[in-house]
């Protein structure tokens, strides 16, 4: 690490800011963050909405950099995580007010928050949303993980009954300013999220997409590398689960989906979705399970496709 | 005088719960347990294609997705009227065995160990193993850079009495480490089947289908070696100890005392045989289990009347602002009696109807913790018993893995058959349904009614699970799940009975009403879930 006097952390703080669209109010948040990271100890924050943890589950699957190499190993400091925290009841709330009060953390959100029915989530008797807010507004840097957090998700689809919004949607009607790294999908692929935060730690905030995504891990389409791509050029097509052939006629999301799994593979590169014969539903998709009326699969448009009744033959010509 | 003590929120559970007890001379006299989080997964389902189900489903729950998926894929199969082939079965099985022993053992060690392990001690570490060595050099590091908050997320916790041999506290520490790679492999293993987890795809009505290769035989059985001994060397003794040390939870948090389990595990195509039993057990008594008798009380949730319907009927209708409701979970009953559901239900249930292999392990268990089966319906007894079934189910994992046959290399569902004039017949014909058993497929084809109904029963890591579906016009026009937690984190039904938390915290000695840990020990031991609890 460069020299750490208190001026050139306060400078650093400021082009960070910079960097990340945040006003020069926050550079000094950003030194303390700083001077944190020099001493390995960026805090993270990791807060839940309306979530199914299944983000949280994913990323202590990560392989390199494991679980106790990631909490322990000096680069992030996980200061309070729902699932993990030893920190229970009045302890729970102590410790993540005292971070919302000191600023100068990364703020991890997961799940969405019900924006129509603040009862719908709640920590320590308050909404989360107020939380999300407050925490927000002194966070160096907001990440949301999965899918929920990004775009809503399964809470957040038409008709839901608690106006569930993502936090990125939730934080901008809040007119909170916050240079916000969106890591879409469900769940969250854990590589995605520590490659993030890595890249955030080490280097600043990656190269984003026009919704803020990683380039590095949303930049292409799954069809793009899809080890089933030979089957769709030449015209293969599965028809039923389980099928050799694309999937494309099963309702494959693969061509509409932005993301690298079916390249990465999951769970420490064991399989995909697509290597064991699913099609992709478009978990990491902006749209994903957001209009009711779009099912997942294509299997019930092929079985009225092939139930319709043939096309009439022409009339026969009568002789006269 | 009663003094109210709030837990809120009570952490390392999945999702928002809040619990507050009454204390009166330094006992519980009552508790409420509060869901504190709603989406509407009920709700949400309605109107949709059928096949959106098991993967909507699944997002209940981050940790045990692959119930929910079981569960939906059970109810679409009698919807649609169709039976996975046996390769289907056995591969749901071993999905859900996976899902089973990561949950369990993220539950004992990374759930609550936290509650029973001073992980302070570490830094008077003076032994040689070097995974501890670097944790105590972790934490010295930490607490040296002056951090608000050194070594979170393992600090700061509850004060309170935690265990004080200090080798069998190191021991716990070191392998609450390795139990993070452990989940991880469970999780991996579980991957190579259902494509990936949490979250798998490959889990359909008819089956499952990522196809079977010697290959993904193989590294599921090295992977189910490595677990199995983690389990017995590790997990089980590490619960003994636990339970050893802490003898007097086996006295605290009976509960309603009353058990409820669905079956798990089908070992034959038409489930009526199981590895883990259904059944119930009202005061001790087996009774023979009907799903009529299932019923939700709203009076104390927050939802609009009517109370005591059957899933069937069920409707869930969110009010946020209901007077007298406390909690987003509504309350289940069965027969009218309040119900603990989960490990420790599946073992009493299985150990009252003879099961050898559980009798077997739970009478060893209790002796080399020096206390009796019934002292099981404690605290410490739920720890056991998850423990005591993470192995059942591990070890079971080897007979289904060995049970599976690949096929041949063009063993997944052909194209259309033709009929005796050689004319393609329909694909989805009867005839052209007919699974192909020469070459062992692991889904059967299948076709969506224009109307229908399924029931989906199983076990999730935390207890029974059920799904409940009608199809009107190739949509879903009804959906309603009563999940594992729903019933032991109930809040009290209309009669005003309290749900099993709610009973088990009710004598809990409370030594520091500023740090209620022995409260927060009773609530662990159901392993709660609330995003399942509420959906």
């Amino acid at each position: 690490m460069p020299n750490l006097t208190r001026r050139s952390l306060l400078k650093a703080g400021t082009s960070l800011a910079a960097l990340m669209g945040l006003g020069p109010s926050a550079a000094s948040a950003l030194a303390q963050g700083l001077k944190q990271m020099a001493a390995g100890h960026a805090p993270v924050l990791w807060l839940q909405g309306q979530s199914c943890s299944g983000c949280s589950i994913s990323l202590l699957n990560t392989e390199r950099p494991g679980p106790l190499e990631l909490l322990t190993g000096g680069t992030l400091s996980l200061k309070f995580h729902s699932t993990l925290s030893a920190a229970t009841g009045h302890v729970a709330v102590d410790v993540v007010d005292t971070w919302i009060k000191a600023g100068g953390f990364i703020l991890v959100a997961e799940g969405s928050i019900p924006a129509g029915m603040p009862e719908g989530c709640m920590f320590g008797g308050k909404p989360v949303g107020e939380q999300m807010l407050a925490a927000a507004r002194k966070a160096q840097a907001v990440i949301t993980v999965g899918t929920c957090a990004s775009y809503g998700g399964i809470p957040g689809s038409a008709g839901n009954p608690t106006g569930a919004v993502s936090v990125v949607k939730f934080l901008h009607e809040q007119k909170v300013e916050a240079k916000i790294i969106r890591i879409p999908g469900c769940p969250a692929h854990p590589d995605w999220v520590v490659g993030t935060l890595a890249h955030v730690l080490t280097f600043g905030p990656p190269a984003l997409d026009e919704d803020g995504r990683p380039q590095a891990f949303f930049g292409k389409m799954m069809h793009d590398n899809c080890p089933r791509r030979g089957d769709y050029e030449r015209d293969h097509f599965a028809q039923y689960f389980g099928e050799d052939g694309c999937m494309y006629e099963l309702g494959c999301s693969g061509p509409t989906t932005r993301a690298d799994c079916a390249w990465r593979l999951w769970n420490g590169g064991t399989n995909s979705c697509i290597h064991a014969a699913s099609p992709c539903i478009g978990c990491a998709w902006e749209g994903f399970a957001a209009d009711p009326d779009v099912p997942m699969y294509g299997v019930s448009a092929q079985q009225k496709k092939r139930d319709a009744p043939p096309p009439s033959p022409l009339p026969l010509r009568r002789v006269m | 005088m009663a003094t109210t003590i709030k837990i809120d929120p009570v952490t390392r559970i999945e999702g928002h719960l809040a619990v507050d007890v009454e204390v009166e001379a330094g006992k519980v006299v009552r508790a409420h347990s509060s869901g504190e989080m709603f989406r509407g997964f009920e709700v949400i389902l309605a109107g949709r294609d059928p096949l959106d189900a098991q993967q909507i489903t699944q997002r209940i729950c981050g940790i045990c997705p692959i119930s929910h998926a079981t569960a939906a894929v059970l109810a679409l199969d009698q919807a649609f009227g169709i039976v996975p082939p046996d390769n289907g079965r056995l591969l749901r099985n071993l999905l859900l065995g996976a899902n089973f022993i990561q949950s369990h053992l993220t539950h004992f060690y990374h759930l609550s160990a936290l509650d029973f392990v001073d992980v302070k001690a570490v830094a008077n570490y003076t032994g040689s193993d070097r995974v501890l060595q670097g944790v105590k050099a972790w934490v010295a590091e930490q607490v040296e850079s002056r951090a608000i908050h050194p070594a979170a997320p393992l600090l700061p916790g509850y004060n309170g009495t935690y265990l004080s041999n200090s080798e069998g506290n190191m021991l716990v520490v070191r392998h609450y480490v390795d139990a993070l790679s452990m989940r991880r492999l469970a999780h991996k293993m579980g991957a190579l089947f259902g494509g990936r987890l949490p979250h798998a795809s490959a889990i359909v009505p008819g089956g499952v289908t990522q196809d079977i290769t010697a290959t993904n035989v193989t590294a599921c059985g090295s992977m189910l070696r490595e677990l199995r001994r983690f389990i017995d060397r590790a997990y089980i003794p590490d619960v003994v100890a636990v339970g050893k040390a802490f003898g007097d939870y086996f006295a605290l948090g009976a509960g309603c005392g009353n058990f409820l389990s669905y079956g798990v595990f089908p070992e034959t195509a038409d489930g009526a045989k199981r590895l883990l039993g259904c059944g119930v057990l009202h005061g001790g008594k087996r009774a023979r289990f009907d799903p009529a008798k299932i019923s939700e009380d709203v009076r104390y949730s927050r939802f609009a009347a009517p109370s005591g319907l059957h899933p069937t009927k069920g409707r869930t209708t969110p009010e946020p602002t209901k007077a007298g409701a406390y909690s987003w979970i509504k309350a289940p009953r069965y027969d009218g009696h309040v119900m603990e559901v989960g490990p420790l239900a599946r073992i009493m249930v299985a150990y009252h109807a003879g099961n050898k292999a559980v009798r077997s392990l739970v009478d060893r268990t209790v002796a080399d913790m020096g206390v009796k089966v019934g002292d099981m319906v404690s605290v410490m007894g739920r720890h056991a018993a998850r423990a005591i079934e993470c192995k059942l189910v591990a070890d079971a994992c080897v007979r289904w893995l060995a049970a599976l046959r690949p096929g041949t290399p063009d063993a997944r569902p052909k194209p259309p058959k033709r009929d005796k004039d050689g004319k393609p017949i329909r694909p989805d014909t009867p005839e052209a349904l007919k699974p192909d058993r020469a070459n062992r497929p692991t889904c059967t084809r299948f076709r969506i009614p224009e109307r229908g109904a399924g029931v989906g029963l199983t076990e999730a890591p935390r207890g029974a699970l059920g799904h409940w579906l009608t199809i009107t016009d190739q949509k879903i026009a009804a959906y309603q799940c009563v999940v594992p937690t729903t019933w032991n984190c109930s809040p009290r039904d209309d009669k005003g009975r309290p749900g099993a938390v709610e009973q088990a915290l009710v004598g809990t000695p409370i030594a520091d009403p500023a740090h209620p840990l022995e409260a927060a020990r009773v609530v662990r031991s159901f392993d709660p879930c609330l995003a399942c609890a509420v959906h």
